[in-house]
């Protein structure tokens, strides 16, 4: 009995440490390039003769031509991520009240219509959304942006929230509807209070998802001073020997925010966002 | 025959309020509802019917079916849709099974293993593609130092470099299927594979028997939908190779940025039309599906 | 004043009709309890009393004043659920004081109110406590303090009882009705247990299939049912029926079932000789007897239960029960003989269950 279990540790075994491998090398690459000094950088070292945190020092003062809107531009993409999450958490909470407390007439068919967003791969929807934000004179605005990414994390956030709140008992609306609430004050003192793990997960996911993104940025934000850190940091793809380690520097710091909220909200995105994905 | 009078203390919901305070509150949901309604008409509805339109010329097509890129591209999108979705796929079905086991150390790697959902696109695929720099690149300096040869200029072989750009992408939605996919396994009752033991199942018995059964539609309707979003996945291409080596690599996502880039906005939105019959089969597909 | 009263009220859900022209009065202060089986159409009765289902057809009246087209919220009623439906995350006294917070109420005034309803359900320590922090039986309290609050005309409860346990389930029991004493509400009460109907009410209401089967006070019910389907349902053990034909004769009177035996009938039973007939007989009205009883018995199970003794017995094809005071000596395969309070049989017609003995049919709905 005992070979047996050691069997099955060993088996474990070997699909857990290829699976650490294959996720870490490329994020502790990164690491490593951006505590590496210029010229051992790409020594294909294991770690670094001499690690520096210098690298992080010029990018933070901006020593670099690259480098000079990182503040600004890092700026702009916290204030994108915060304005995506708060709009789409509005319009998502709102529908999906509407659609699964209140029954709204035609809600079945607004949630498909919405799901049908997803049906169009992003990047087949930047094109036109490109024209269009240009026609709605909205190019190089961050409500281009801002707009465009509400349009795709809302669908996803009204079915979460939707199947979520199918949960909630029916009783409890009766019960405050009796006790006299009008509509928004259901939504208000009833329905939001319940909600918050769900709407926690549903906000973190659109802050992410702004965040992260990259493509729209790139397309609707040409403008150095208003474009975010991503698009920067594409930017400095364009020369050949730009500088490598300031670059994942900058990727570094770039990531660390999305890593650190997922992590802290952890509890509520897990449950939060599969609950769609299963129905009992 | 007498009826079961679905009282509202059971699971389903009844409807709203009597009379006329019904419109009250349908009025209410129509207002909270509007907002999402206006920014679907506005921001989906009307920059789809816009791309259509600019994709009306019949000239497009015959330049865009002249242009050797494109074709490279249509095949280059179809063997990433079917060798990397399936493989993530499987992946993802094996991990399942994997990251269910009570170990704590199980534990902590699925802490880790989301990392590359969690992390943003941009430092880790150009990570990957210094990592893969034939000079200075880390794994070519290995390949040096070991065998004392140069390694490949590994982007600048295409089939090499479709490769890399589907096992970036696999390696960035792999932890997303993966956790639905967990969520799927979950939800299959404990007692089922206990009484399967008792029956004296093997492993494999097991998971043909008990687990396929139950996940198979979750499966079949991931695989549906990860290959539509597979379609728009443009950073694990245009980060990592560019379309490069020669435009060689361009999958159908990168082609019309590509062209909207060259200033051919018909181009490109012809190329999308005509990445549709791809689309459109496995929409309908999920609809039927999500409609159960 | 607050009666309620339901006129040729109806309700369908898409093409199925499920409440049939349901007409009755419930007068200020009465505790009228809704009673039958799953499905029967008691809490749609409510529900529609409450405003949280349409009216399809008929008229319901509180006070005087047709209620069909008003807001649950305007009706001034209140409403305790079977789940309690109290806001997880309010604390006690912000359930029970929501309906005036609502209403923008002065919080003085609230706070009062709430203290007071507390106070009356003993609930005054757990003010600051969160619903599942609390037990079953404080949950349900939690929810009539609820109701109390809101000082309504007429107190609606949907089963509230239900999710207790058997001891919960009749202490709560004594407690609701010394709130209705006390405060002497207008009270609707549906339930599908029968001891409750019959402890509580001061009026059952009866209901099979959307339709009115008797009402009448709780002794009205038990003594004299008008049909079979009222006769069985009140009353626990339920009442002991034998199919089998009347015989009249001379100034005797009985019904021959099946195996031979003769179950006893008053002399003036009504019917007629060779009438067939379902015989009725609860089972505290019979007794043991000797072996020259008309009707023979095998004991088939013996259930002490301390201060009496069920008897489970064969007579022919059927099982009776018979209910004694104290103890027995009888043991299991004993044949014993059975005795009839002759004045409590209760006689109906197979056909249409109707009693024998009932006058024309006020109470039954059409």
């Amino acid at each position: 009995m005992r070979w047996k279990a050691v069997a099955t540790e060993a088996k474990l075994l070997l699909i857990g440490i290829p699976l650490f491998l294959w996720t870490i090398i490329p994020v502790y690459h990164l690491f490593l390039f951006a505590i590496s000094p210029r010229d051992s950088a790409t020594s294909g070292k294991l770690w670094p003769d001499h690690p520096t945190l210098q690298n992080f020092a010029i990018v933070f003062q901006r020593k670099h031509f690259y480098l000079d809107h990182f503040w600004v531009q890092l700026w702009n993409s916290v204030l994108i991520a915060v304005a995506v999450a708060a709009i789409t958490l509005l319009i998502a909470t709102s529908a999906a009240f509407a659609i699964s407390r209140l029954k709204v007439r035609g809600g079945r068919t607004v949630l498909n219509l919405a799901l049908f967003t997803y049906f169009i791969p992003a990047a087949f929807l930047a094109v036109p959304m490109y024209k269009t934000m240009g026609n709605y004179g909205l190019l190089n605005s961050q409500w281009a942006l801002i707009l465009a990414m509400v349009t795709i994390a809302s669908p996803y956030c009204i079915w979460v929230l939707k199947q979520a709140s199918d949960k909630l008992p029916w009783e409890l609306d009766e019960a405050a509807r009796m006790d006299g609430a009008s509509p928004l004050q259901l939504f208000r003192l009833v329905y939001l209070p319940l909600m918050v793990p769900s709407l926690v997960a549903v906000g973190t996911y659109a802050l992410l998802l702004a965040w992260n993104e990259y493509l729209y940025a790139f397309l609707l934000l040409s403008n150095d001073t208003s474009t975010t850190l991503a698009v920067a940091l594409g930017n400095f793809l364009s020369a050949d020997d730009s500088p490598w380690e300031l670059l994942m520097a900058t990727g570094l710091i770039y990531a660390l925010p999305p890593a650190a909220i997922y992590y802290a909200f952890k509890r509520y995105m897990v449950g939060g966002l599969t609950a769609g994905a299963v129905k009992s | 025959m007498t009826t079961t009078v679905a009282s509202a203390n059971v699971a389903a919901a009844p409807p709203p309020a009597a009379g006329r305070t019904r419109d009250r509150w349908q009025f209410w949901g129509r207002m909270l509802v509007l907002p999402y309604v206006l920014v679907f008409l506005v921001f989906v509805l009307y920059p789809v019917g816009y791309g259509l339109w600019l994709a009306r010329h019949p000239s497009s097509y015959v330049r865009l079916f002249d242009d050797p890129i494109f074709f490279r591209s249509v095949i280059n999108t179809l063997i990433f849709l079917i060798v990397a979705i399936n493989l993530k796929m499987m992946v993802a079905l094996l991990l399942s099974g994997f990251f269910v086991q009570q170990r704590w150390w199980i534990k902590i790697l699925s802490l880790i293993f989301i990392l590359p959902w969690a992390l943003p696109s941009i430092p880790t695929i150009l990570s990957v593609r210094f990592m893969l720099n034939p000079e200075w690149g880390v794994i070519n300096s290995v390949i040096f130092r070991l065998s004392g040869a140069d390694g490949p200029n590994w982007l600048n072989h295409p089939p090499l470099a479709l490769g890399f750009a589907m096992l970036m992408h696999i390696w960035k939605s792999l932890p997303f299927w993966t956790l639905i996919l967990i969520a799927g396994r979950l939800a299959i009752p404990h007692e089922q594979y206990e009484a399967a033991s008792v029956d004296g199942a093997t492993t494999w018995q097991k998971f043909r028997f008990i687990t396929w059964p139950s996940m198979r539609t979750l499966y079949v309707t991931s695989l549906i939908l990860s290959m539509i979003w597979t379609l728009g996945d443009f950073n694990s291409v245009y980060l990592l190779t560019g379309g490069g080596p020669a435009d060689l690599t361009h999958v159908l996502a990168t082609l019309g940025i590509r062209y909207l880039r060259l200033d051919e906005v018909d181009l490109s939105m012809a190329a999308i039309v005509v990445a549709l019959p791809l689309v459109l089969p496995l929409v309908y597909f999920m609809m039927k599906r999500l409609s159960k | 004043m607050a009666s309620v009263s339901f006129r040729d009220v109806a309700k369908s859900f898409g093409h199925t009709k499920v409440i049939h022209g349901i007409g009755f009065d419930i007068a200020d202060g009465e505790f009228t309890v809704l009673v039958g089986p799953s499905g029967c159409g008691k809490s749609t009765l409510l529900r529609m009393l409450a405003g949280l289902e349409e009216i399809s057809g008929g008229t319901i009246a509180i006070d005087g004043k047709v209620v069909n087209d008003i807001e649950s919220k305007d009706r001034d009623i209140a409403m305790v659920f079977q789940s309690y439906a109290l806001y997880p995350h309010m604390t006690v006294a912000d359930n029970m004081g929501f309906s005036l917070r609502l209403r923008r109420a002065d919080p003085a005034l609230t706070a009062q109110r709430v203290a007071q309803a507390a106070k009356i359900l003993n609930l005054d320590s757990y003010l600051h406590r969160y619903p599942r922090e609390l037990s079953g039986g404080q949950r349900q309290r939690v929810a009539m303090g609820r109701a109390i609050v809101r000082d309504p005309k007429v107190f609606l409860f949907d089963e509230p009882l239900s999710n207790l346990d058997a001891k919960l389930r009749v202490a709560m029991r004594a407690e609701i009705k010394a709130l209705h004493q006390r405060l002497k509400t207008t009270t609707v009460y549906v339930t599908h247990d029968q001891v409750e109907a019959m402890t509580m009410a001061d009026k059952i209401v009866v209901m099979q299939d959307g339709r009115i089967e008797q009402i009448g006070s709780p002794l009205e019910l038990y003594d004299r049912p008008t049909n079979l389907f009222v006769a069985q349902f009140i009353g626990s053990p339920a009442m002991n029926v034998v199919s089998g034909t009347l015989r009249h004769q001379g100034p005797q009177a009985w019904v021959e079932g099946d195996g031979g035996a003769r179950w006893p009938v008053a002399a003036d039973a009504p019917g007629s000789d060779g009438q067939a007939v379902t015989y009725g007989v609860r089972p505290e009205h019979l007794s043991l007897a000797g072996p020259d009883a008309s009707v023979q018995a095998e004991v088939i199970v013996v259930e002490p239960t301390g201060a009496e003794t069920e008897l489970l017995v064969q007579v022919g094809s059927s099982q009776i029960v018979l209910v004694l005071h104290g103890r027995s000596t009888v043991q299991p395969g004993d044949k014993v003989g059975l005795a009839v309070e002759t004045g409590a049989v209760h006689l109906f017609d197979p056909a249409s269950g109707r009693s024998l003995a009932a006058p024309s049919p006020v109470s039954r709905a059409a």
